[in-house]
C-alpha cells in the first residue's frame, strides 16, 4: 500500500497532526513557564516589606566652640589632670597629660591658668596649684 | 595445494563480497571526511572506521560478527539495540549545556519545536513510500537532527533499520554546512538576515538550578516515554548549574560521554555489514532523511518569520534553521550565515538557545512516536 491511501491506513494524518501539537504545546508552555521563572525568583529574593517609622535623627546641637580664656571652664578641664600629677609639678608634666586626653589649645589654656594665678610658680620651672 | 587454497577461501580475501568492498570505500570516505575536512570528526570517525571494521569479511557462525550472539561487537552493540548508549549521551550532553541563553529569551525555544515539523512530515511520507509505521518514525525523526535520539527509537521501534538511520542520521548533521545554507537563502532576505538580536539579561543561577526540574517534569509528564533520554539529559544539566557536583559534572562531560561516543559511533558503524545495509530500503532511508533534514529547517525558518508578523521586537529568522538539535553545528552555521549579511551581527549564542531547544523538542518528539507506537 502507498500514498495516501498508506497513510490513511495508518491513521497518519491523525498521528503527525497529534504529534506535532503536542511537541507545540509542550515547549510553548515551556517556554510560558521559563519566562515567568525570573519573576518567581525575584519573588523569593525580595526581602519581606516592613514599614517602619524611622524618627529622623536631630540635628546634632552645635558645639562650643572651646575658649582657653575662659578660666572657670579651663579649671574645670585641667583639675582632674593636675590631681593626677604631684602636688608640685613642672608645666612639661602638665602639658603631657593634656596631650595624653587630647584637650584643646594646651598652651593658651596653661597660659590662662598661670596669669589668673591658678599656678603658682616655684621657682625652676616647678609650679603648684593653687584653689 | 588444497590445503592452501581452503585458507584463501577462509580469508576476507576469499569470502569478500561487492557490497563488503562498496561500504569499506564509504567507510573510508567517512574517515577521510573525519581526518582531512574536519566534518564532525568525533562522529564520523568512529562511525567510518566502524564501517571498515564491520565489512572485513568473516567466516560466519563463529562469533565474529556484530549480528553473531556472543561476538564481544554483538555485546557492545547491546549498547545500542537496548538504548543505552544514547542515554548516557544524553547525561554527557545535558552536563554541557547551557540553558541560559535559552532562558534569557524564551520565545526561541518556538522555534526549536517548530523544526521537529520535519519529524512529522517525513513520517507522512515514508507511510507513503510504503514503510510500516515503526519505520516511518524512525526515518522521521533523523529530521531532528539528533543522532542518539534516532538510534535511541529505531532501536525502540525498527531495530532492523539502526544502521541506516543512524548513518544518514549522523551524515546529514556533519553535512550541515552544505544542506542548510541554500534553504537560508532561499527563505531569508537578506534584509531579515541582517536583523540584529537584542542584548541577553543576565540569568540568575537560581533560574537555571530551577529549570531543569520544571523541564524534566513537564516534559516527562507530556511525553513519559522520553524519560530515557530527557531524565539523564536534565540530571546532567543540573550537576552542571548546581555548583555543588563539578566533579561529577565534569566526568559526565569528558569522560562518560566520550566513551559512549567512542562504543556509540564504532558499533553503529559496524552495524552497516554490506548484505544487511546495502539494499533498497537504505537507499529511500538516505534520500527520505535529507528530505527530514531539509523540511526541519525551512519550517524553523518559516516559523520564525510568521513569530516576525506579530512581535514588536523582530527575531532574525536564520535562526529558525538552528531549532534542529545539531549541537552546535547548526548554530555555528546560522551565525555564520548571519556575519556574511553583516559582519557586525553576532548570532552565535541565540542560535545555542534555539539549539538546545531543539534537543528537547527531538527528545520529546521520539518519546511521542514511541508512545503512539509502542505495544
Amino acid at each position: 500500500m502507498y500514498g495516501f491511501e498508506a497513510i490513511s491506513h495508518h491513521n497518519g494524518w491523525v498521528a503527525a497532526a497529534t504529534g506535532a501539537c503536542i511537541v507545540f504545546a509542550g515547549l510553548s508552555t515551556l517556554a510560558f513557564l521559563i519566562s515567568q521563572l525570573h519573576k518567581l525568583v525575584n519573588l523569593f529574593d525580595r526581602p519581606p516589606k516592613v514599614t517602619v517609622t524611622v524618627a529622623p535623627p536631630e540635628p546634632p546641637a552645635a558645639a562650643q566652640p572651646e575658649d582657653p580664656l575662659d578660666l572657670e571652664r579651663t579649671v574645670e578641664r585641667y583639675l582632674p589632670l593636675i590631681e593626677e600629677l604631684d602636688a608640685e609639678f613642672v608645666l612639661a608634666d602638665l602639658y603631657a597629660l593634656a596631650q595624653k586626653y587630647h584637650l584643646p589649645h594646651i598652651h593658651l589654656s596653661i597660659r590662662t591658668l598661670v596669669e589668673a594665678g591658678r599656678l603658682e610658680p616655684l621657682g625652676d620651672g616647678v609650679f603648684r596649684f593653687t584653689a | 595445494m588444497d590445503l592452501f587454497l581452503q585458507f584463501l577461501g577462509n580469508t576476507g580475501f576469499g569470502l569478500v563480497d561487492w557490497r563488503n568492498l562498496v561500504m569499506i570505500v564509504v567507510g573510508s570516505f567517512f574517515v577521510y571526511l573525519a581526518i582531512a575536512k574536519k566534518y564532525e570528526p568525533l562522529l564520523l570517525l568512529p562511525i567510518g572506521f566502524g564501517i571498515i571494521l564491520g565489512n572485513i569479511p568473516f567466516f560466519k557462525g563463529f562469533g565474529i560478527g556484530i549480528y553473531e550472539a556472543n561476538s564481544v561487537l554483538h555485546y557492545l552493540y547491546f549498547g545500542v539495540t537496548s538504548g543505552l548508549y544514547p542515554s548516557i549521551v544524553f547525561l554527557g550532553l545535558g552536563a554541557m549545556t547551557d540553558f541560559s541563553f535559552l532562558l534569557a529569551n524564551p520565545k526561541l525555544m518556538l522555534l526549536g519545536a517548530a523544526a521537529q515539523m520535519g519529524i512529522f512530515c517525513t513520517y507522512l511520507g515514508a507511510l507513503a513510500l510504503g514503510f510500516t509505521p515503526q519505520e516511518a518514525s524512525s526515518i522521521g525523526i533523523i529530521g531532528g537532527a539528533d543522532g542518539p535520539t534516532s538510534i535511541f527509537l529505531t532501536a525502540k521501534l525498527a531495530p532492523h533499520l539502526i544502521g541506516p538511520v543512524a548513518i544518514a542520521a549522523y551524515s546529514y548533521m556533519a553535512l550541515i554546512p552544505i544542506i542548510q545554507p541554500p534553504i537560508m537563502r532561499l527563505l531569508v532576505t537578506k534584509r531579515e538576515m541582517r536583523i540584529r538580536m537584542p542584548e541577553m539579561r543576565q540569568v540568575s543561577r537560581r533560574e537555571l538550578v530551577i529549570f531543569p526540574v520544571v523541564g524534566l517534569i513537564l516534559c516527562t509528564f507530556m511525553a513519559p516515554a522520553s524519560i530515557p533520554l530527557l531524565g539523564p539529559f536534565f540530571f546532567g544539566n543540573i550537576m552542571k548549574e548546581s555548583g555543588v557536583v563539578d566533579r561529577l559534572a565534569n566526568t559526565a562531560r569528558n569522560a562518560i560521554i566520550d566513551t559512549a561516543t567512542i562504543y556509540l559511533g564504532l558499533t553503529v558503524g559496524a552495524s552497516t555489514q554490506g548484505d544487511v545495509f546495502l539494499n533498497p530500503k537504505s537507499v529511500g532511508i538516505f534520500l527520505l532523511g535529507a528530505v527530514a533534514f531539509s523540511i526541519a529547517t525551512a519550517s524553523g525558518l518559516l516559523v520564525a518569520k510568521f513569530m516576525n508578523l506579530f512581535l514588536k521586537q523582530k527575531i532574525n529568522p536564520l535562526l529558525g534553521a538552528a531549532g534542529v538539535s545539531a549541537v552546535p553545528g547548526s548554530a555555528r552555521e546560522v551565525h555564520m550565515m548571519g556575519q556574511h549579511a553583516d559582519p557586525t551581527n553576532f548570532l552565535l549564542m541565540h542560535a545555542m538557545a534555539c539549539n538546545s531547544s531543539g534537543v528537547i523538542g527531538s527528545a520529546v518528539c521520539a518519546g511521542i512516536l514511541w508512545s503512539f507506537l509502542m505495544g
